[in-house]
């Protein structure tokens, strides 16, 4: 669905992504991995069109997007779920998620879609009313991500959704992501937490200063010994049960 | 002077109508401020233009003063894009207004300042015209009191009223609106849920202008129309938006109205021939005792 070829790009002069090339399959859970500073959220941005490219293409569904504007990209059905820090404080969290759907003409459907948010969290149907900048670190995330859905999206991208919130909470976002999944979104998910991530997703890809570093299918690089020193330190079992009860 | 509740009242009704078109360009500058984090100091000379159109109209073509109203409000409006579309928008992409494209924003916007008076010069001349409007139609209101209040005043607390009311219609009601605010917020969020952002950002430009022209072709009939008009409406909006707190739309309003009743009793009991000085004063004031202004929003912090 989504194909990074040779991306070279960064602000201004200064170089960030020397070279990605990914490939995310329609249907899946692909993960993008690394630290900070790495580039993750660089990459995002060059795919989701908010800094040029420099070098490469980037391809979705086949089609050259390289030179398109975000919304334009967005309209597509490429949709970036941004930080939970950037919902909008002001707004409700109705007029947050009705925003999502910005671009959409069917009013039916996108009422059938908020009902659908509010059915994956409920929680944003009883603050429905509320400033969103009133809601809990776990309640932003999960509008953020509510707020991508209403676009109704073939590809969701999804930057850390599990930042700064506490690991209950990040399992239930996950499992909501997982969710998704299912009911037909492609996923590209950006992420620290190494393990929920490759507990997750498919396949993987870890960056590291701008290049990618390596990649797998997710089991694969779970139980690789290099990632498991630099990324994870125990047993992953109770986590993976925890997720997919 | 002898104190006299009655004429204080008139003072401070007279204050109030002059206060909500300061209102009104005022909502301009904040509006273009809080979209585009630009201070637009050629906002003076959209008003004054505004009001020429509606001369123009009102006069030469000879439509009927509502019509003018409406008419000079578009065309202001499209000089305003087509200013922002043409000459701003450079700058604008280059980063908003804490950068160093942000200084040259501001010199651009005083440029402009002048070259749209001396353009103005141009096609209207030097001359500070009377705008006649008949208004017969409306009816004159009295106060308890003996305090007659003029058509001309009548008509723009009427208008002036409509236009706030359809802007928070617009704003809070409207898909488009709620883009607006989106846009004024942040930007690449505003970009990532689809909305055209540089297409959004003309229309706020639009509106702004708008807005100002509406304020000069409401002072039209109470002041004379001439060129050098813009820059103390500037003077006098730049005071209401700090009054009632830059950035912020009802605080326009308020600020506005608030330097419009402090001109008119500084110039009553004070001394007249130094009406301009007091809004400023009220600046300082407020400045010195709540620098964010009455309605202060918060700094915005950019990520």
């Amino acid at each position: 669905m989504l194909e990074v070829k040779d991306v070279h790009a960064g602000y201004g002069n200064l170089k960030i992504l020397r070279g990605i090339n990914m490939n995310v399959p329609t249907g899946g859970i692909v993960t993008l991995l690394g630290g900070n500073g790495t580039g993750k959220s660089t990459l995002l941005k060059a795919i989701s069109g908010l800094i040029p490219l420099m070098q490469g293409d980037v391809f979705f569904n086949g089609v050259n997007i390289s030179n398109m504007k975000p919304h334009q990209r967005m309209r597509l059905g490429l949709v970036q779920v941004t930080q939970a820090k950037e919902a909008y404080p002001a707004m409700t969290v109705e007029e947050n998620l009705v925003l999502g759907a910005y671009t959409r003409r069917d009013r039916e459907g996108t009422k059938a879609d908020l009902e659908k948010v509010y059915e994956f969290f409920p929680v944003l149907r009883e603050r429905r009313k509320q400033l969103s900048g009133t809601l809990s670190g776990g309640e932003v995330q999960m509008l953020v991500i509510g707020r991508g859905l209403m676009a109704a999206p073939k590809m969701l991208m999804l930057d850390e959704p599990s930042a700064a919130l506490a690991p209950k909470v990040v399992l239930e976002i996950f499992a909501n992501i997982n969710r998704i999944a299912k009911s037909g979104v492609t996923i590209l998910v950006v992420e620290q937490n190494v393990r929920m991530a490759l507990i997750l997703a498919q396949y993987g890809y870890i960056i590291r200063d701008g290049v990618i570093m390596m990649q797998g299918e997710a089991d694969n690089l779970i139980s690789d010994p290099a990632v498991k020193d630099s990324f994870l330190g125990g047993s992953v079992a109770d986590t993976s049960k925890a997720l997919r009860n | 002077m002898a104190f006299d509740f009655n004429s204080l009242l008139a003072f401070i009704i007279f204050g109030v109508t002059i206060g909500v078109v300061y209102g009104i360009v005022a909502l301009g500058i904040s509006l273009i401020y809080s979209g585009l984090d630009i201070v637009h100091f050629a906002h003076g000379e959209m008003y004054m233009f505004g009001a020429f159109f509606g001369l123009v109209l009102a006069h030469n073509v000879g439509v009927p003063y509502p019509v003018a109203l409406v008419g000079a409000m578009i065309l202001t409006a499209l000089l305003g894009m087509a200013v922002e579309r043409v000459f701003y928008r450079r700058l604008t992409r280059a980063g908003g207004g804490y950068t160093v494209a942000g200084m040259g924003m501001i010199i651009c916007g005083f440029g402009m300042s002048v070259a749209l008076v001396n353009a103005a010069y141009f096609f209207f001349g030097a001359e500070a015209e009377p705008f006649r409007a008949n208004l017969d139609y409306i009816p004159r209101l009295t106060f308890p009191g003996d305090i007659n209040v003029p058509e001309s005043y009548v008509l723009t607390a009427i208008i002036s009223v409509l236009l706030m009311a359809g802007l928070h219609y617009f704003l809070r009601h409207t898909k488009t609106g709620l883009a607006v605010r989106a846009v004024a917020h942040n930007k690449d969020i505003a970009y990532l849920m689809g909305v055209n952002v540089p297409l959004m950002i003309s229309l706020i430009f639009g509106l702004a202008c708008g807005l100002a022209a509406a304020a000069g072709v409401l002072i039209g009939p109470m002041q004379s129309v001439q060129v050098e008009m813009g820059y103390l409406m500037l003077m006098k909006a730049f005071a209401a938006a700090v009054v009632g707190g830059f950035g912020s739309l009802p605080g326009a309003i308020v600020g506005g109205i608030m330097v419009g009743i402090f001109e008119n009793l500084g110039a009553a009991y004070i001394s007249a021939s130094h009406k301009d000085i007091y809004a400023f004063l009220l600046l300082i004031l407020v400045l010195m005792f709540k620098p964010s202004g009455l309605f202060g929003v918060e700094a915005k912090v950019k990520a």
